[in-house]
């Protein structure tokens, strides 16, 4: 594999002292995209003529002093759900081929404004369904550390881009882990915002309560940076949080003297989480101890009823929200269908894939009368309990600290035929959506050969303290640093 | 067979569907425009693509509101969109946002006129059950002519059109009260400027559920639902037929199937669409793209004191404040169109009940007779008043003015320079109209003699007379004076 990219501000740097060029720089990206595919499937589709052309459109501004953001001319990549004018977006899957979007969503319109270049979308599991870009009808992704695992997901194909040096950064999309569990299998940066930071205008929903875009990256000040470019109000987001983007990188200080670090008492135990990856996070807790933090104990109890909780109410919006793929308007319909009803099962029996229709076929039991209110009514008190827990928590301290994942990256094909195990992988993850609060997952060491995340969770509304955390953790140790085997 | 159910008690009660008068859509920014070409008025919002998002139309709620208070119901200050989940190719996400659990407003009613005791009339009172907003569906066309054989074609201008639902609770009893309750909520939904409320538009929807029972029966029976009901008259014609339907099935021992109905009209039948086996499950559930809708009690307090008069209240004041008899007050507030025309007619005027009988008689029948409604018509009230007046003054006769409405209502214009190009002037040269008697009364020797012999009515005659005489243009005034002076001699 070629010499792999490097962070976001190195790259600045570069341009600035005109080292090199975006066209130099983009033109490798998509050489290495182009170069890894055949092993890791990272991407589903690259732009390779547009991002030069804006490439060099960055170029001539840097020339005549127009430079738009510290990002302009720089390389990203984005998932799969996300739309943008001109380019297909398919989510990673049959019912949506041939779909060409009409319109940008806000988050990338962001990283336009920003003078950013999208270099290509990247591999994810059908719909963001799943936790091992296994499920995506392109094949699975693979992880750059180790080629017959996963990368985690469902962005795993942005985790493994920014793993194996092709970009620098990525966009992704959190539901339940979606971004910080793949951060983890792949040793990068990976954070989700509160929910509502982000606007999920042009983010295809899954589901939409739980839905958070955020950025990958190879470091946290990287990720910083992103974020900055795509949060912020949007008017057409009813759900968007009122407030411009806040001003992430100035809070990235390095001083974590004084800082409440709460352990939650619930997920610092050896059952359910494998040994190694414990003892890695324990070690980087102590690493965080001797820079100046407090740790303390803290109690989640409603934290063990948040997978089923999630489950429920993923799976109910994503019946809804999926019901508009029915062949009438946009992507793919059966051929020589007799009748309409004909024409919708063909459609989305051809369309979807199974984990999809699994979801699909969960969520509609769980809204329908009779079981509403054991189900779906049920999850939402649950929910609301739960965020109860974290308030209580953070009453108490600055931030939260879990492991990401109760594991390294398991092996491709490990848990597809066992849709149970595969769900609790999000175990650490899942709650920070119920409750839509901030978290990364940021490198903090390896077990079994493996990157292991360590999980910051923050307060709503706060993503700069798990910033400058992981920020101050990345300035005395090197995981973040390290590179999967044939990447330089 | 009567609109009521002879041995049975008729049990009817209605869901209105009213599209609000907005410029964009309930969720998205489309314009609202009818008769634009197919799937012209839309936005990516309305054809549900991947990754779009609603946005609550501001002024909808505003119109929401005012609709609720204008029939007598408690706005709540939160209430939910939900989405009703159901599958069918006019409706682009495969739900639409409704209200469900929480709706806009519950309680309410609207009166309808009704028969008193010993025929008097009266009021009788509908009770509202709740009104909540909703989005409307696209159109699916099926005509084979514009589809072809076997295809649907989908129209999506209608798709996310705002819309109320009221829903009425089961207190009409007959076909008459059922469209004598959706009139009422029409001439609200007017008077309110919510809604244009035009059926043949489809701006005014409903479905109507007909249940009978035994006369004293607290018990409901089995319902059916008449839906899709697009006239007063179809909608008239469809409960007898259905009241009818039922009354045969039960006297002949059997039971009414819940189920819903069609009406044909020219058969006028009704018959069966599809049969309810369970209720329908549309899975219901907050709507998690929208927040819960919250209203200040400022806010509802502040549409409550802008609700405008409503036909009742303008009927009263047009009673009290200008003495205008019942029959022709109701008349003139059978639309907002016309009650404001003949209140500005009659505030430029001064004389309401002159100006009400030249709208009742004349501009009603002009109107009728052009097939046209007073809101297309460019005749305006100030130029009504001007044409009263200058018969008034005796600058023309009534005669003439009331030939000129018929050409006022069609195409507008200025009454006094139509007056003069048409010569129509009152002729009230002493000279001319005296000479005109003295011819009258020289070829009418008999009729002098009856009026001199007591017969004082021939007057009226001779009247007439010289009217043809100055082919109407004489001012009547001067005429009966002249002729008065010239008898008397």
């Amino acid at each position: 594999m070629a010499e792999g990219i490097g962070t976001l501000r190195e790259l600045r740097a570069a341009l600035d002292s005109r080292k090199t060029s975006s066209v130099e720089i983009v033109g490798g990206c998509l050489r290495r995209a182009e170069a890894s595919q055949q092993s890791l499937r990272a991407f589903v589709g690259l732009r390779a003529e547009a991002a030069l052309r804006e490439a060099e459109a960055s170029d001539a501004r840097r020339e005549r002093g127009e430079v738009r953001s510290p990002l302009d001319g720089l390389p990203i990549a984005i998932k799969d759900n996300m739309v943008q004018t001109g380019e297909p977006t398919h989510c990673a899957s049959r019912i949506l081929e041939g779909f060409v979007s009409p319109y940008t969503a806000t988050a990338v319109a962001g990283l336009e404004r920003a003078g950013v270049v999208v270099i290509g979308r990247t591999n994810m599991d059908e719909f963001a369904m799943g936790s091992s870009t296994e499920h995506s009808v392109e094949g699975p992704t693979r992880n750059p550390w180790d080629l017959d695992r996963t990368p985690g997901g469902s962005s795993g194909g942005s985790a493994a881009a920014v793993a194996a040096r092709i970009v620098p950064a990525a966009l992704g999309s959190d539901t339940g882990g979606s971004i910080r569990q793949p951060a983890s299998f792949c040793g990068v940066v990976g954070m989700k915002p509160t929910y509502g930071r982000v606007s999920r205008w042009g983010l295809v929903a899954f589901a939409s309560s739980l839905d958070q875009i955020g950025a990958f990256a190879l470091t946290a000040a990287d990720c910083a940076w992103v974020l900055e470019a795509i949060a912020g109000h949007d008017a057409r987001d009813s759900t968007s949080i009122p407030e411009p983007a806040p001003a992430y990188s100035a809070a990235l200080s390095g001083d974590l003297s004084g800082l409440r670090l709460g352990l939650p008492k619930e997920y610092f135990v050896s059952e359910g989480v494998d040994a190694g990856v414990l003892a890695v996070v324990r070690e980087a807790v102590a690493g965080l101890e001797r820079a100046g933090a407090k740790t303390l104990e803290v109690s989640l109890p409603y934290a063990r009823y948040a997978i089923a909780t999630y489950y429920s109410i993923a799976n109910a919006e994503a019946s809804s929200n999926l019901a508009r793929f029915d062949g009438v308007r946009y992507g793919h319909r059966t051929a020589g269908a007799k009748g309409l009803t004909e024409m919708y099962c063909r459609t989305r029996s051809e369309g979807f894939g199974a984990e999809v229709k699994r979801r699909i076929l969960l969520g509609t039991y769980f809204l329908s009368a009779g079981y509403y209110d054991a189900y779906y009514r049920k999850a939402q008190q649950v929910r609301t309990l739960l965020r109860g827990d974290f308030e209580q928590a953070f009453a108490g301290c600055d931030a939260i600290v879990t492991p990401t994942s109760p594991e390294v990256a398991f092996r491709l094909g490990e848990k597809t035929s066992d849709p149970l195990t595969m769900y609790l992988s999000d175990i650490y993850t899942v709650s920070a959506n119920l409750a839509g609060i901030p978290a990364l997952s940021t490198p903090c060491g390896f077990a079994h050969g493996l990157p292991v995340g360590l999980q910051i969770l923050g307060p709503a509304l706060d993503e700069a303290t798990p910033l400058r955390i992981a920020d101050a953790f990345q300035r005395i140790t090197d995981h973040h640093t390290a590179c999967p085997g044939g990447v330089s | 067979m009567s609109a009521s159910g002879g041995e049975f008690e008729v049990v009817i009660g209605l869901e209105v569907h009213a599209h609000l008068r907005t410029k964009s859509k309930l969720f998205s920014p489309a314009p609202i425009l009818y008769g634009a070409e197919p799937n012209h008025s839309v936005h990516p919002v309305c054809l549900a693509l991947p990754g779009v998002l609603p946005v609550l139309n501001e002024h909808a709620v505003e119109l929401a509101i005012r609709a609720a208070l204008a029939m007598n119901c408690e706005v709540h200050q939160r209430s939910i969109f939900a989405r009703k989940n159901y599958f069918y190719p006019d409706l682009p996400k495969g739900y639409q946002i409704s209200q469900y659990e929480e709706p806009l407003a519950t309680g309410g009613w609207v009166d309808i006129p009704t028969q008193g005791a010993g025929g008097a009339a009266s009021k009788k009172r509908v009770r509202l059950t709740r009104i909540h907003m909703e989005e409307d569906a696209g159109k699916s066309i099926h005509d084979d002519a514009i589809a072809g054989a076997d295809a649907t074609l989908v129209d999506l201008n209608r798709a996310g059109v705002p819309l109320i639902e009221i829903v009425s609770e089961p207190d009409i009893r007959s076909a008459e009260e059922a469209t004598d309750y959706l009139r009422a909520i029409r001439s609200i939904l007017r008077f309110t400027d919510v809604s244009d409320a035009d059926m043949e538009k489809g701006h005014l929807r409903c479905d109507v559920n007909v249940s009978l029972r035994p006369h004293g029966s607290d018990e409901y029976g089995t319902r059916t639902e008449l839906k899709n009901l697009n006239s007063f008259r179809f909608i008239e014609d469809a409960v007898r037929a259905e009241i009818e339907r039922q009354s045969e099935t039960l006297r002949a021992g059997g039971a009414v199937r819940q189920c819903t109905l069609a009406y044909d009209p020219q058969s006028g039948r009704t018959s069966v669409l599809r049969i309810k086996e369970d209720a329908d499950d549309y899975r219901y559930f907050p709507d998690p793209d929208l927040i819960p809708m919250l209203l200040a009690p400022e806010q509802i307090e502040r549409v409550r004191s802008e609700v405008p008069e409503l036909a009742e209240q303008r009927a009263e004041r047009f009673q009290h404040e200008w003495g205008l008899s019942e029959q022709d007050a109701i008349q003139l507030t059978a639309s907002p169109a016309i009650a404001n025309f003949f209140q500005a007619a009659a505030d430029r005027h001064g004389a309401p009940q002159t100006v009400a009988n030249w709208i009742l008689r004349d501009v009603m029948q002009a109107l009728k007779e052009l097939e046209m409604a007073l809101d297309d018509s460019p005749f305006s009230p100030e130029a009504l008043a001007q044409l009263i007046s200058m018969v008034d003054e005796g600058k023309t006769t009534v005669k003439s003015a009331r030939g000129l409405i018929a050409e006022l209502v069609e195409s507008g214009g200025d009454p006094e320079s139509l007056i003069a190009e048409r010569g129509l002037a009152a002729v009230s040269d002493a000279g001319v109209l005296e000479r005109a008697v003295a011819e009258v009364l020289a070829e009418n020797p008999e009729n002098v003699e009856l009026f001199h012999s007591g017969e004082k009515k021939v007057v009226n005659f001779l009247m007439g007379q010289v009217m043809r005489k100055t082919q109407g243009k004489a001012d009547p005034a001067a005429v009966r004076e002249i002729l008065a002076r010239e008898l008397g001699k």
